[in-house]
C-alpha cells in the first residue's frame, strides 16, 4: 500500500497533447477515480503512472519515491487494462499465477494466494478454464484477480466495468467498492461513467483534453463544479445551462433572461455588465409547481418508473427536470416550474464557475422577468 | 428450360474442374505409378503403361539402399539416396531455424517498436524480388573465401538469409494481431522484454509460428539451385541427388527418381499433419481478426 503522486505530468503523441501538467495526489488506501470523456487522456495517465509510456515532462512518485524511470515490472503497481489483456493461452489459474511466478513466489504460496483471490472474486470454479471460454463478466473478474493476487502497492483499473451489461455493472460496482474497502488498497479507477464516479470513489479527478479540471469528493464536484464542463460530466441527466446577459445594478448583479431574472444578493466578482454568462441548474433542482413559477409547455416525458424526466420548453429553450413517480403530463401540456435558488450556478462566458449557491439560499434570488 | 440451362452449366463446370484437376494431378499420378513399376515398364517404346503390370517395391529398396546389390546396372553411380535425404534434413532444418530465429525477432521488433522505420519491412521484402540465381555466383565466391563451400554452415547461412524475409512478413502480421497489452501485461507482471516475448507472446502465436516454420522448411527442403552450386560431395541434398539419377545404360532412372520424389513429399506432409491443428488458423496469415 502506498500513496501515489504525479507532478506536472505531460505526455505528447506527435501534435496531440494527451496529458498536460497533470498533478494529482492520491493518498494511501484511497479509492481515486479519474473521470473524463473518450480521448481525455485517462488511459495515457494510467500508462504513464505504471511506466508503459515515458512522460515528456513531470514525475511519478510512489510513497515519495521517484519512479519516473523505474522499469514497469519493478514498480510494484498492477494494472487492469481496458481490453483486459488476459493471456489467451493460459488457464485462469495460469493467468493468476503468472505475476507470482515472475516474482519467484514458492508454488505452495502461489496456490494459496490464488485460492484466496478466487474466493474473493467468486471465480473458484473457473480456474481450469481458458479465457476464451469465459463470459464477459467472468473475464473481468479474472483480470481483476490477476491485478489483486500480486498484492501490489497500488492498483490501476482502466474502465473495468465498461464492457459489462447494465445489471452486472451495477452488481460489480458495489462489489468493487466493498472489495477496495476491505483490502484498503490504493486504487486509481478510470471511468467515463459519471454514475461510477459519483458512487464509488473517495475522490474524483475530472480530466478534459489532458488537463485536470477539478479534483474533489464526488458530492463536492456535484455541488461546486469548477466549470460547466465539470457540471455537465457529473449528474444525469446533465445540468441545464441557460444563456443569459449580465446587467450590473448597484454593485450587485442581475442576470437577465427573457423569462426570468437571477439576482445576486451580495456583490459578485468576475462578471462585467453587458457580458454574457450561463445559469446552471440541475434537473433535480427544477420543480413542477401548481401556482407560482415560469410558464412553459411539456416537450417530452421520459418515465423511468420511480421518477420521470420532463422536458419543458420555456422561452424557446428546453429545460429538463426530474419529478418523482409518473408525471401524468401529456405532450404540450402547459406547466409551471420553479427553480430552487439555493441550487443555482453561475458561469462566465468561458464556462468557469463564478458562483455556486450549493445549498445556501442567501446568495441568489430568482424572479419572473415580467414582474421586475 | 431454365433448369436445363442451369444443369448444363453445372455439367460444364464439373467438366472444367475435372480437366483442370486432371492436369494438375497427372504428374503426381505419373510419379506414384512410376515408383511402383519394374524397370521394363518405365519407358517401353511404343507403349503407354497406365498402371504397373508387375508392381514392385524395388525402386524404394534401391533408393533407400536396402538392397546389397543396389545397382542393377553396370555403372558406378549408386541409387542409394538415404545419405542425401539425411543431408537434406540437416540442411533444411538448420536453415529454417536460422530464418526463424532472426525473422521472429526482427518481426517482433518491427511490429512492436517500429524498429528500422516504416520502410524496413519493404526493404526486407525486396530481398526476395530478384531471382536467387542472379547472386549465386558472387555468393559462391564469398562462400569459398569463408571456406564454407560444401559445408552445412554454408547452406544454413544462405537458406536462412533467403527465407527469413518470409518469416518477417508472416510473423509480423501475427504479432500485430495480438493486442499489444498482452506483452505489456507480462512486463508489468515482472517479465523482461525477452521474457514477455517468450512467455506471453510467442505462446499465443504458436499457430502462426508453426505455419511459418513449415512454409520455410518446404522452401529450404525443395531448394535445388543453391545446393547445386554451393555443394559438391560432402553435402549432397536430395534434390541435387535426384537430378543426378541417370546412367549411360538406362538413361533417366525413372523408377528410382519417382520413388525418391514420393519420399521427398513425406517430411513436409508429416510435419503438416503434426502441426495441423495450428495450421488452419495460421494459414489464414492474419487475414481473420478476432
Ligand atoms: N500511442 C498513441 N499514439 C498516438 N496518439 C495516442 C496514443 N495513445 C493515445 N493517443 C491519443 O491521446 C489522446 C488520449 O488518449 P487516451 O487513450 O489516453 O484517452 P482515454 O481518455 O483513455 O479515452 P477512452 O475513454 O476512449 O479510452 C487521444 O487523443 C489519443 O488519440
Ligand atoms: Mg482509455
Amino acid at each position: 500500500m502506498a500513496s501515489v503522486r504525479t507532478e506536472a505530468l505531460t505526455k505528447r503523441f506527435g501534435s496531440i497533447t494527451a496529458l498536460r501538467d497533470v498533478s494529482l495526489e492520491i493518498a494511501d488506501g484511497e479509492f481515486f477515480a479519474v473521470l473524463g470523456p473518450p480521448g481525455a487522456g485517462k488511459t495515457t495517465l494510467l500508462r504513464t503512472i505504471i511506466g508503459l509510456e515515458t512522460p515528456d515532462g513531470g514525475d511519478v512518485f510512489v510513497d515519495e519515491e521517484r519512479i519516473t524511470e523505474t522499469y514497469p515490472g519493478d514498480r510494484d503497481i498492477a494494472i487492469m487494462f481496458q481490453n483486459l489483456a488476459l493471456y489467451p493461452d493460459k488457464t485462469v489459474y495460469g493467468n493468476l499465477a503468472f505475476p507470482l511466478k515472475q516474482a519467484r513466489v514458492p508454488r505452495r504460496e502461489i496456490r494459496r494466494r490464488i485460492e484466496e483471490t478466487a474466493v474473493k472474486l467468486h471465480i473458484e470454479r473457473l480456474l481450469e478454464r481458458k479465457p476464451a471460454k469465459l463470459s464477459g463478466g467472468e473475464r473481468q473478474r479474472v483480470a481483476l484477480g490477476r491485478a489483486l493476487v500480486r498484492e501490489p502497492r497500488a492498483m490501476l483499473l482502466d474502465e473495468p466495468l465498461s464492457a459489462l451489461d447494465a445489471l452486472l455493472r451495477l452488481e460489480m460496482r458495489s462489489e468493487l467498492k466493498r472489495l477496495q474497502r476491505d483490502l484498503g488498497r490504493t486504487l486509481i479507477y478510470v471511468t467515463h461513467d459519471q454514475v461510477e464516479a459519483m458512487t464509488m470513489p473517495d475522490r474524483v479527478a475530472v480530466l478534459r483534453e489532458g488537463e485536470v479540471q477539478q479534483v474533489g469528493r464526488p458530492e463536492e464536484i456535484y455541488h461546486r463544479p469548477s466549470s460547466h464542463f465539470v457540471a455537465s460530466v457529473i449528474g444525469s441527466p446533465p445540468m441545464n445551462l441557460i444563456p443569459a446577459v449580465v446587467e450590473s445594478a448597484n454593485g450587485r448583479l442581475r442576470v437577465v433572461h427573457d423569462q426570468f431574472v437571477v439576482e445576486a444578493l451580495a456583490p459578485v466578482e468576475r462578471l462585467s455588465a453587458g457580458g454574457s454568462c450561463y445559469i446552471g441548474i440541475r434537473p433535480e433542482d427544477v420543480h413542477l409547481s401548481s401556482g407560482e413559477g415560469f410558464a412553459g409547455r411539456v416537450y417530452a416525458t421520459e418515465p423511468l418508473g420511480g421518477e420521470t424526466v420532463v422536458d419543458v420548453t420555456i422561452g424557446g429553450r428546453i429545460i429538463k427536470l426530474i419529478t418523482a413517480g409518473a408525471s401524468g403530463l401529456s405532450q404540450d401540456a402547459p406547466v409551471r416550474v420553479t427553480f430552487d435558488a439555493s441550487r443555482l450556478h453561475l458561469f462566465d462566458a468561458d464556462g468557469t464557475t463564478v458562483l455556486s449557491s450549493a445549498g445556501d439560499g442567501s446568495l441568489l434570488r430568482v424572479k419572473d422577468a415580467g414582474r421586475t | 428450360m431454365r433448369s436445363r440451362s442451369v444443369s448444363l452449366r453445372g455439367v460444364g463446370r464439373l467438366l472444367a474442374i475435372v480437366l483442370v484437376g486432371a492436369g494438375f494431378l497427372a504428374p503426381l499420378y505419373w510419379m506414384v505409378t512410376m515408383s511402383f513399376k519394374p524397370q521394363a515398364e518405365w519407358n517401353p517404346i511404343g507403349q503407354t503403361i497406365w498402371f504397373p503390370h508387375h508392381p514392385t517395391l524395388d525402386n524404394f529398396r534401391n533408393i533407400l539402399g536396402l538392397t546389397s546389390q543396389n545397382t542393377v546396372f553396370f555403372q558406378a553411380n549408386s541409387t542409394d539416396a538415404s545419405g542425401p535425404i539425411v543431408h537434406s534434413l540437416i540442411a533444411a532444418t538448420g536453415g529454417t531455424l536460422i530464418a526463424l530465429f532472426i525473422g521472429v525477432l526482427a518481426a517482433y521488433g518491427i511490429a512492436r517498436f517500429r524498429a528500422g522505420g516504416r520502410m524496413l519491412p519493404f526493404q526486407i521484402l525486396q530481398l526476395r524480388m530478384f531471382p536467387p540465381v542472379a547472386i549465386i555466383i558472387p555468393l559462391l565466391i564469398m562462400m569459398s573465401y569463408l571456406h564454407l563451400v560444401d559445408t552445412y554452415p554454408g547452406l544454413w547461412l544462405v537458406y536462412g538469409a533467403v527465407t527469413f524475409p518470409f518469416v518477417v512478413w508472416l510473423m509480423r502480421s501475427f504479432f500485430q494481431d495480438l493486442p499489444r497489452e498482452i506483452g505489456e501485461a507480462a512486463i508489468v507482471d515482472g517479465c523482461t522484454q525477452w521474457g514477455a516475448l517468450f512467455k506471453a507472446i510467442l505462446p499465443n502465436v504458436k499457430g502462426g509460428l508453426a505455419a511459418t516454420a513449415l512454409f520455410v522448411f518446404i522452401l529450404n527442403w525443395s531448394d535445388f539451385l543453391i545446393a547445386l552450386v554451393l555443394t559438391q560431395q560432402n553435402v549432397v541434398t536430395a534434390p541435387v541427388f535426384l537430378n543426378s539419377l541417370q546412367s549411360a545404360g538406362a538413361g533417366q532412372e525413372y523408377g528410382p527418381q519417382a520413388a525418391l520424389g514420393l519420399i521427398l513429399i513425406l517430411p513436409p506432409a508429416i510435419l503438416g499433419l503434426v502441426i495441423q491443428r495450428y495450421l488452419v488458423r495460421g494459414l489464414t496469415f492474419g487475414a481473420i481478426k478476432r
